[in-house]
């Protein structure tokens, strides 16, 4: 077989490339990588290709947006070289998992730099108007002429690219008080409908105003949104000329259908049920648990078939009637800890109804919406294994972990698929009560390894799975088997 | 007018040209947002309803992070098109990829090709564009493309800045004597080439001069400037050969690498690039470098397209 079979690594995750190679004994085939110096990425594949089914390896980890246009070039490359086939083995697949609201809301640090910023860099030097146009309030004059009142209301902590929005909003709802205008350029940093679910670190008029934002958005006419990137990345990687693609654990299983050709979603689960059962003492006495209710499924899969216990930490945002502790939504267990079950990580009202208007709020300015966790299930002097398909910022899971800590639990196990671990998620998982977090090997866990130190980092390796799968899929075999049992 | 509205979207870094469009054009940019996680995904979201309008979409590909930009349009489009916008231009003064056109080496990737078939893919309906590196790009795409020339407005910069009357064009190589010989053409100017033999991309090797320079002022146009090392080596050559003074026109200065520092130590007296690239930054530590304006050029094109009208005008005119 190896003489029709050509892989190829991008240079995201070399390491899982030569482990794949050397499970399927072949070499991979010569590709120079590079970049030209005004940034393009440049690829030349150096050995034939023609009439040879070909995989090309690269995970969506590193600078993502680079890693990908390599990825398609390369594939484009080997397809107008003549290979008979393209098959992209994405491990990670990248943008599979797209927000409903912006990345904020999850506490990630807002890169983007805001609109004022780049104003103040006039490239014409002839034209005479050297203003920021986007100081000026633009769309109102040409959409909002009837809406606008005089006096446009500007609040601190408002973002700026949605001003007009926001004011027009608030202009038909009448719901502005008169409050002086402020200069826009005071408000740069602010973020749009940043939902306040980091605990601390915030200053409270700040959270006020976006979730007020937020509120206004969505009960506006025209409601934000996000756009879903997942058919477009599935169409782009049908338009590069990939005609398979190998990738594991989706985020959504609904993703493998955006994609016209062929796609092979794998599963670790086999091979986590493998470590647990291998690598954690007494494991017949944890309980699986799930950070969040839309990764029930996945952690009651894994406790049927390990015929485990499972509990499940639910985050609800609910409408809240009464002022001080919540009381009577205790589901099981008693609190070991002086700490109540139901944590309020924030006490902040996500959404405060700031002008109690009888036809918005029935219930008068008491009410709000907090935000509490749960946990369902009984954890008390038991392992826990937090199971998820991806760690990124790491608040859920540490969060979870804390709960589950404070319930009782004797040691907290984290295992996911992809530990993505942006920004200082790996700071947080330090000092979090987590005793030991289990990754595969899907993205490269060099800096995981060396910031927690070995004892507290599990690897399984797919390379194994993927290996298997490239020579089942060359050699026209079934690979349902590997769902069911790793390999 | 149609009952649709020109919609104008611009990601959030390098709105430099976009701004100047919409100000010709009297049409705010439409609030939206883009938002990039750690590691480089990026999500995006628009701030009003976009429902059967136009969009065009401005962006400014430079040097540096061509990848993100890129996705970042292709993000953008997508954007407009499940939004049910009625059609989708990009604007792409520079467009990227543009030189790898061609399989020069064998299995070597076509990825100006590649990069047609994604904004076709992502939803664009139309593209425009600006001094192709080469014209049959447009070929790749199934979608209209209209590639302006910024000859109109090379044509207006050299009379209005430099005593015309004394220049002469040079063309910095052989494949671009075709621009230098129109540029020659529109301004009644001679123009001489210089011939060289290029060893690898982005080095240079020996070069001759064909033509007379003696008491001239040089102007060298090319289409691209990246890291400057031709053009500086151009103009050497060109002051051997008895020129009175050098000055540079490029469309697009990418200025990638030490550009910068080749254009300072080099003898060029300016170095001008049209403003398809972002490049504010540098005018800082340059002090050589200047700027043609092209956004009328592009708003213009905005409003013809929109009102269904003939783009061709502009091949020959510069608007004001």
């Amino acid at each position: 077989m190896s003489n029709n079979i050509v892989i190829f690594g991008g240079d995201s995750h070399p390491e899982l490339v030569a482990k794949i190679c050397e499970n399927l004994d072949i070499k991979p085939s010569q590709v120079e990588l590079g970049k030209f110096s005004n940034g393009e990425t440049s690829i030349s594949v150096r050995s034939s290709v023609r009439e040879k089914d070909v995989y090309v390896i690269q995970s969506g980890c590193g600078h993502v947006n680079d890693t990908f246009m390599q990825l398609m070039i390369l594939i484009s490359a080997c397809k107008s070289a003549s290979a008979s086939r393209v098959t992209a083995v994405l491990p990670y697949f990248c943008y599979s998992r797209q927000p409903d609201i912006p990345y904020t809301a999850k506490g990630a640090p807002l890169v983007s730099k805001p609109r004022g910023s780049n104003t103040s860099t006039p490239v014409n030097n002839k034209s005479a108007s050297t203003v920021p146009i986007s100081n000026l309030p633009n769309s109102n004059q040409i959409n909002n002429v009837g809406l606008q009142s005089t006096n446009t209301v500007k609040r601190p902590g408002e973002d700026f690219p949605f001003k007009s929005l926001d004011s027009a909003i608030r202009s038909t709802i009448h719901m502005e008080s008169p409050t002086p205008v402020r200069e826009p350029k005071l408000v740069k940093t602010g973020s749009m409908s940043r939902i306040p679910m980091i605990p601390g670190g915030k200053v409270s008029t700040k959270v006020n105003n976006d979730a007020e934002e937020l509120f206004n958005a969505q009960n506006s006419g025209y409601k934000l949104w996000v756009v879903q990137a997942g058919t477009l990345i599935a169409n782009l990687l049908t338009t590069a000329g990939a005609d398979h693609v190998i990738t594991m654990d989706l985020h959504d299983r609904q993703f493998c259908g955006f994609f016209d050709i062929p796609v092979d979603n794998l599963y670790c689960k086999p091979m986590s049920q493998n470590y647990i059962q291998h690598y954690i003492p007494d494991y017949g006495d944890a309980v699986i648990v799930s950070p969040d209710a839309g990764g029930a499924k996945r952690a009651t899969a894994i406790a049927d078939s390990l015929e485990l216990s499972v509990a499940i930490i639910h985050k609800e945002r609910r409408s809240q009637l009464l002022k001080g502790p919540p009381d009577a939504t205790l589901t099981s267990g008693v609190p070991l800890s002086s700490k109540p079950l139901i944590s309020h990580h924030n006490n902040q009202p996500v959404i405060k109804r700031s002008n109690s208007n009888s036809s918005i709020s029935s219930t008068g300015s008491n009410s709000k919406f907090i935000q509490t966790t749960m946990l369902v299930g009984d954890v008390r002097n038991k392992v826990c294994i937090l199971i998820d398909d991806l760690i990124d910022t790491s608040y859920t899971i540490t969060r979870a972990a804390q709960l589950l800590k404070d319930q009782g639990a004797t040691k907290v196990y984290a295992l996911a698929t992809h530990g993505v671990f942006s920004g200082d998620a790996l700071d947080r998982i330090k000092l979090s009560p987590i005793d030991k977090i289990i990754v595969s090997n899907t993205i490269p866990q060099d800096r995981t390894i060396k910031k927690l130190g070995k004892s507290r980092v599990g690897i399984i390796d797919v390379s194994l799975v993927f290996a298997e799968a490239i020579r089942r899929i060359h050699n026209g075999e079934s690979i349902s088997m590997l769902f069911e049992y790793g390999f | 007018m149609a009952n649709n509205s020109i919609k104008l979207l611009a990601p959030d870094v390098h709105r430099g040209l976009a701004e100047l469009v919409s100000n010709r054009l009297g049409v705010p940019l439409t609030d939206c947002k883009l938002q990039r996680d750690p590691t480089g995904e990026v999500s995006f979201s628009i701030g009003e309803s976009v429902r059967d309008q136009d969009i065009f979409i401005i962006t400014q590909i430079g040097s540096g992070v061509v990848n993100d930009r890129v996705l970042e349009l292709l993000i953008m489009i997508n954007a407009s098109k499940t939004a049910s916008a009625r059609r989708i231009t990009a604007i792409i003064p520079n467009f990227p990829y543009a030189r790898q056109d061609r399989k020069d080496k064998s299995r070597a990737p076509i990825t100006a090709k590649l990069m047609a078939d994604m904004l076709t893919t992502a939803g664009c309906d139309h593209v425009i564009t600006m001094d192709l590196h080469a014209s049959q790009i447009q070929g790749f795409f199934d979608v209209p493309v209209d590639n302006l020339y910024a000859e109109p407005s090379v044509v207006r910069y050299i009379k209005e800045n430099v005593n015309f009357e004394e220049a002469i064009i040079i063309s910095p190589d052989a494949g671009g004597a075709k621009r230098a010989a129109g540029l020659a053409d529109r301004l009644d100017l001679n123009f001489a080439l210089i011939h060289k033999e290029r060893a690898r991309a982005n080095e240079v090797s020996r070069m001759v001069l064909v033509g007379d320079v003696t008491d001239k002022i040089c102007i060298i146009v090319d289409d691209m400037a990246d890291t400057c090392g031709t053009l500086a080596k151009a103009a050497e050559i060109l002051l051997e050969n008895r020129a009175k003074s050098v000055i540079a026109i490029v469309t697009h200065g990418v200025l990638s690498g030490n550009a910068i520092k080749n254009i300072n130590s080099s003898k060029l007296d300016k170095v001008v690039c049209t403003n398809t690239v972002p490049f504010e930054e540098k005018m800082k530590d340059c002090p050589k470098l200047d700027v043609i304006d092209i956004s009328s050029v592009l708003s213009e094109s905005i409003r013809r397209l929109h009102n269904g009208e003939s783009i061709s005008f502009l091949f020959k005119h510069s608007p004001l």
